[in-house]
């Protein structure tokens, strides 16, 4: 092993020796130091990997022959060596990312390069306050120094700011050093460590100096202005250097010297941390500028990690783990993103749309967002994960929150700047012009980040290999983005298949609710990415981001751990977002579906992380819990509605169901609902019904799926979007499905079941067939199609059935579905719901008649006179599923007996009697076969005596006719199309008015608002920066003595 | 005098520097005066040091008259405080050395000492 002394003697060495040749070529200086840079991070990275593989131990290096506290100590453990590689490993493609720069300014910046990241390894070894109080002045001097990389006004003034800022704090630091020596004797960390100096009160305003020194290195919120304006205007490289360098070993310095300090400051440590958190991420969302985003997400990070080493007495044994994990986070994304900042070279974030002109930057900037906000499968993932799961083994609750409520905010900003990259406008952009150097650098790190994710979810002990197939598989799918659709359609379509070979069979015999949603994920999956091979091209981004939703679906379906459910749960809600923001207009409607899911799935970890703390990781855990059971019933359910789109968390589905591509609309309306009923019915299932609180719960659930049911189908009635209409019909046919189970008898539950099936089948054949037909036409509004049958019959048949089973009319399942309701309401008493219900489903024909009349009967408009029929891609999956439903319909039984056994496991008293086809509950009997045949010979003879009459019936052309004393021209005039239901909208129009919006509208203004108002603090002028932090310090002060 | 101390008034003149050059920096707009400010603050903390090693009635910490290996550790003064504070003039001439140098910079940019007028950046 080489030891840690060569890292500063190499560094050291060679700055002197290259300030000796001043004439020296640049190449060569700057050939020098990579080399001299390399040897630092291998002699780093060694004792790393020694310290990984249990080769090495704690190593103390003695300077000038004496022992300390006589001389100055070197320590290298695992962590300092982890810190160290990091530090050089950064410096290394930091320097490969400011090669040209460097260059162009010559040898002394060169040397302060390397001096500086010295000046950081130093702060990370020594064990001897002063000499930390030294190299942080020689690294703060260096960074200054690097700021003159640029020269713009601002550049330099900000950096003034910086050394003002600077120079207070390290004065502070000074003199809370030397007063320590006076109380302790010694400068030796571990001498001061055991020298008890708390014990006096000149020993606690010593070690107290020091530590808000230390925390305001790490640029607390709200005394860090002067650190965001250097952020903003510095090189890119620099302000990675900033971030991801002098951040990650500040951060360590506060690590080590935490001993140092009295245990109860570790509460004073943790709250000003989760203020900078909280703060920060807060401010960022009015911020436009993206280095400045940039600045305010890295102190709202070391605002977390500061949290992380102030609760570390609540994370036991995984504090290291956690602290790592989101510090690798912080570490590669930060300084990723800067790095992609200095290749933009676009300084608001709206104009980074431009990062579409090369598919690679759009994956290493989502690599590094995704890894910034502890996304899976990345190392920050778990971090988090394990952070709140401790922190409700420790009851912290309001820590949970504050935490949750930060990421949240710091998700909003993130979110919107990906929506500008993926959607953005980007015509009139300048071109990107990327230089191979500066490109490397970001790559590794991506690589990196998503390496280190699977090693972080190994040491937590999960099996994760089997979850981490598909990601594998998605990744070889990604490799593959220059093969044409069709090809990469086969592929993924093979995927599936595959897929569902493995699993379904296995499940059948083991779990038939999972049996049933996998079925529905798989095989709707299959069928809808069928209609895919109509898309011509590469159709780049499609496939990894389908099966990423697909993957995840999947995941859910078998994870076994709760935490293998939540990495599932949000590999899904990435994989659609990314699926759902490739419509034209999606922009919006992808952020508010981001920013639901993500409070959604917040809700369920903190629930997760209560059952957790009872009763232990699995999944089958759930109903062992005891204590507060009703919250986290309730936590869940509210997570799990995010995603059923529940009335009030539902403004996010009509626009990003309607906007989506034509076979997209269909997975996410007919398929990605459903993951939100498996979670409730995991809820259900798990933690059961019976009990006082989760009752009155249901009994809640039940109201409001009732009204969403009504609210939803009555929006689909005003729709003039035909896409529209089919996704607020998706909010009305989730109400009762979560009406049924919120009913919680075996009736309802059957029902519930039908339901799922059936909107399933009839939801995905409407979306495929309008889907398609809007292809064909051009065009989302109602009002300018019309008779289509014409041209499309194949569609209009497919579109009957669709909403023959939507409406509930005999013969096909639907009927089937609300005669279990009703039966099931009228048992459990519950008539007023009922009854809303009921006439939601009034309602409902109203929608189902307006897309069958508008869309394909009435006269065909002049301009759709040659449309095609739909394509074939689009008909194959369609009348697939046509069969199927009638299948079904014919044999509800095959599918229905088996789940009454099974739901006979938790509702004993068995209520149906199924005798073949028949089903006998106590209010009467059912038999779909028998319901078929009638029907079916009805139809027959209905349509076979209007065949006759037809035959004698005479030919018009289509405006022979006369109406209303006028003779009409033109198709349009002869259509009621047009805002159909003028009279019932202003009728029950009131019930529909969007005051949902408007209020989540509000809560957004206002929390921008705020925003926006607060941030005024930081006024631009240095002063102001530096009277915050003698205010801070006086105000900590005066909080803590 | 006698009572008060050397190492007293050190402390307390250190103190008051370090208050004043503090004021100055938080106060004056001119970007040189404030760079002045910062100089006695880093010299008010360099006698607050000083003050913190001194040792009544001892001698400089070298060996020669009086002093010997054997009764050093009970004569001098202690000597690392000195050797801190050596060190940390030197930092503190690094620091002003470069605000000095960023004051001509800016000057050059925008013809203007007045921190006042460097507000382009903010919230």
């Amino acid at each position: 092993m080489v030891g840690p002394i060569y890292i500063i003697a190499i560094a050291l060495g060679l700055a002197f020796l290259l300030g000796f040749f001043k004439k020296l070529n640049a190449n060569i200086a700057q050939t020098f130091m990579m080399a001299g840079v390399g040897a630092m991070s291998f002699i780093s990275v060694q004792w790393l990997f020694g310290h990984l593989a249990g080769m090495v131990t704690e190593t103390v290096t003695y300077t000038a022959g004496f022992k300390p506290p006589f001389s100055i100590s070197l320590q290298m453990g695992a962590m300092e060596a982890g810190v160290t590689s990091m530090i050089n490993i950064f410096g290394f493609l930091g320097g490969v990312y400011l090669w040209r720069k460097l260059k162009e300014m010559g040898l002394n910046a060169i040397i302060i390069y390397m001096v500086t990241l010295m000046g950081l390894n130093v702060i990370v070894l020594t064990r001897d306050l002063f000499n930390l109080f030294v190299f942080l002045e020689v690294s703060t001097i260096g960074i200054v120094g690097l700021i003159l990389l640029e020269r713009g006004v601002n550049t330099i003034s900000s950096g003034f700011k910086y050394l003002v800022a600077g120079g207070v704090i390290s004065s502070f630091m000074l003199i809370g050093t030397i007063m320590i020596y006076k109380y302790a004797g010694s400068l030796y960390i571990n001498d001061i460590i055991t020298s008890n100096i708390a014990a006096t009160k000149g020993g606690m305003v010593a070690l107290f100096l020091l530590l808000i020194a230390v925390i305001l290195e790490l640029k607390p919120f709200p005394a860090n202005g002067w650190a965001l304006d250097v952020y903003e205007s510095a090189n890119s490289g620099i302000s990675a250097f900033l971030s991801a360098g002098f951040a990650t070993a500040m951060l360590f310095v506060l690590y080590k010297l935490m001993p140092m300090f009295p245990i109860e400051w570790q509460a004073m440590v943790a709250v000003v941390g989760g203020i900078t958190f909280i703060g920060a991420n807060l401010l960022g969302i009015r911020q436009k500028n993206a280095q400045r985003l940039l600045g305010y997400s890295s102190a709202g990070q070391m605002g977390l990690l500061t949290a992380v080493i102030g609760l570390s007495s609540y994370l036991n044994e995984q504090f290291i783990f956690i602290l790592v994990t989101i510090l690798l986070g912080h570490y590669l994304a930060k300084a990723g993103l800067f790095w992609l900042a200095g290749i933009v070279k676009e300084k608001e974030i709206n104009s980074w749309s431009l990062l579409r002109r090369e598919p690679l930057l759009v994956v290493l900037f989502g690599v590094f967002i995704l890894t910034l906000l502890g996304m899976p499968p990345f190392p920050s993932f778990f971090g988090k994960w394990e952070l709140i799961m401790k922190l409700a083994a420790g009851g912290q609750t309001t820590w949970i929150l504050a935490i949750l409520i930060g990421s949240f905010l710091e998700a909003v900003y993130l979110f919107k700047w990906f929506g500008y990259v993926l959607k953005g406008e980007n015509e009139g952009l300048p071109v990107l012009q990327i230089k191979p150097e500066k490109i490397i650098s970001p790559v590794v790190f991506a690589t990196v980040s998503v390496m280190a994710g699977y090693y972080a979810g190994s040491l937590l002990g999960e099996t994760n290999f089997a979850f981490y197939i598909p990601l594998m598989f998605i990744a070889a799918i990604g490799l593959l983005e220059f093969l044409p659709a069709f090809v990469k359609n086969t592929f993924a379509i093979a995927g599936m298949g595959y897929l569902a070979y493995t699993t379904l069979p296995g499940l059948f015999e083991t779990d038939l609710l999972r049996f049933i949603f996998m079925g529905i994920f798989i095989l709707g999956g299959i069928l809808t990415l069928f209609a895919g091979y109509y898309y011509k091209g590469k159709r780049q981004g499609f496939y990894p981001s389908a099966l990423i939703m697909f993957a995840g679906l999947a995941g859910i379906i078998q994870a076994e751990t709760l935490l293998q459910f939540f990495f599932s749960w949000e590999l899904m809600t990435i994989g659609s977002y990314f699926l759902i923001i490739r419509g034209k207009r999606s922009m919006t409607h992808g952020f508010s579906y981001m920013l639901f899911s993500l409070a959604g799935a917040y809700a369920i970890l903190a629930a997760f992380g209560m059952v957790d703390a009872q009763v232990g990781n699995m999944l089958s855990a759930l109903g062992g819990v005891t204590s507060h059971a009703t919250l986290i019933f309730a936590l869940l359910a509210i997570g799990f509605m995010t995603k059923t789109a529940t009335l009030g968390l539902h403004i996010w589905l009509p626009g990003a169901h309607a906007e989506a591509e034509s076979d997209v609309s269909p997975m996410v309306s007919a398929i990605l609902l459903k993951a939100g009923v498996f979670g409730l019915l995991l809820t259900f299932f798990g933690m059961g019904a019976e009990s006082a609180g989760n009752s009155s719960i249901l009994y809640v659930l039940g109201w409001l799926g009732a009204i969403t049911a009504l609210v939803g189908n009555l929006a689909a009635s005003f729709q003039e979007d035909a896409k529209r209409l089919l996704a607020y019909s998706s909010i009305g046919q989730l109400g009762y499905i979560l009406f049924a189970y919120a009913m919680a008898t075996q009736l309802g539950w059957i029902g519930g079941f039908l339901y799922v099936i059936n909107h399933f089948a009839f939801k995905a054949i409407l979306f495929l067939t309008i889907g398609a037909v809007v292809l064909r036409v051009k065009t989302h509004n109602m009002y300018e199609m019309g008779g289509l049958i014409k041209r499309m019959p194949l569609a209009f048949i497919a579109a009957l059935i669709g909403i023959i089973a939507l409406s509930g009319v005999p013969p096909l399942s639907g009927f089937a579905g609300k005669w279990f309701f009703y039966n099931a309401v009228i048992l459990k008493g519950w008539y007023f719901q009922g009854a809303v219900v009921f006439f939601a489903g009034v309602i409902a024909f109203l929608y189902s008649y307006r897309i069958l009349q508008t869309v394909f009967l009435g006269q065909l408009k002049d301009e759709h006179r040659h449309v095609k029929e739909i394509p074939l891609t689009f008909l194959i999956p369609i009348y697939i599923l046509v069969i199927g439903i009638m299948i079904f319909s014919m044999y509800t039984h095959w599918v229905l007996e088996p789940i009454t056994q099974y739901l006979t496991a938790y509702f004993p008293s068995d209520p149906v009697h199924w005798d073949g086809a028949a089903a006998t509950t106590s209010l009467g009997y059912w038999n779909g076969t028998w319901v078929m045949y009638i029907i079916g010979i009805m139809f027959v003879l209905i349509l076979g005596w209007l065949l006759w009459l037809n035959a004698k019936a005479t030919k018009v052309k289509q405006f022979n006719m006369v109406f209303s004393g006028e003779r009409p021209f033109t198709p349009e005039t002869t259509h009621m199309a047009h805002n159909m239901y003028a009279g019932y909208n202003k009728a029950l129009g009131f019930i529909t008015a969007p005051g949902i919006t408007t209020f989540w509208n509000k809560v957004a203004e206002f929390v921008t608002d705020a925003a926006g108002f607060i941030r005024r603090i930081y006024t631009g002028n240095g002063q102001t920066y530096a009277f915050h932090i003698v205010a801070y310090i006086v105000i900590i002060y005066f909080m803590i003595f | 005098m006698e009572n008060i101390g050397l190492e007293n008034i050190a402390l307390f003149s250190g103190l008051i520097l370090s208050l004043v050059g503090l004021w100055g920096l938080l106060t004056q707009k001119n970007i040189i005066k404030m760079i002045v400010g910062f100089a006695l603050l880093d010299t008010g903390i360099h006698l607050i040091m000083i003050a913190v090693g001194y040792v009544k009635n001892s001698t400089a910490p070298i060996i020669g008259e009086g002093v010997t290996k054997a009764n050093a550790a009970d004569v001098i003064a202690d000597p690392i405080p000195q050797a801190l504070v050596l060190t940390a003039i030197v930092i503190g001439l690094g620091i002003t050395a470069l605000m000095l140098a960023y004051a001509v910079k800016m000057h050059q940019k925008k013809k203007s000492l007045d921190i006042n007028h460097y507000k382009d950046l903010k919230w």
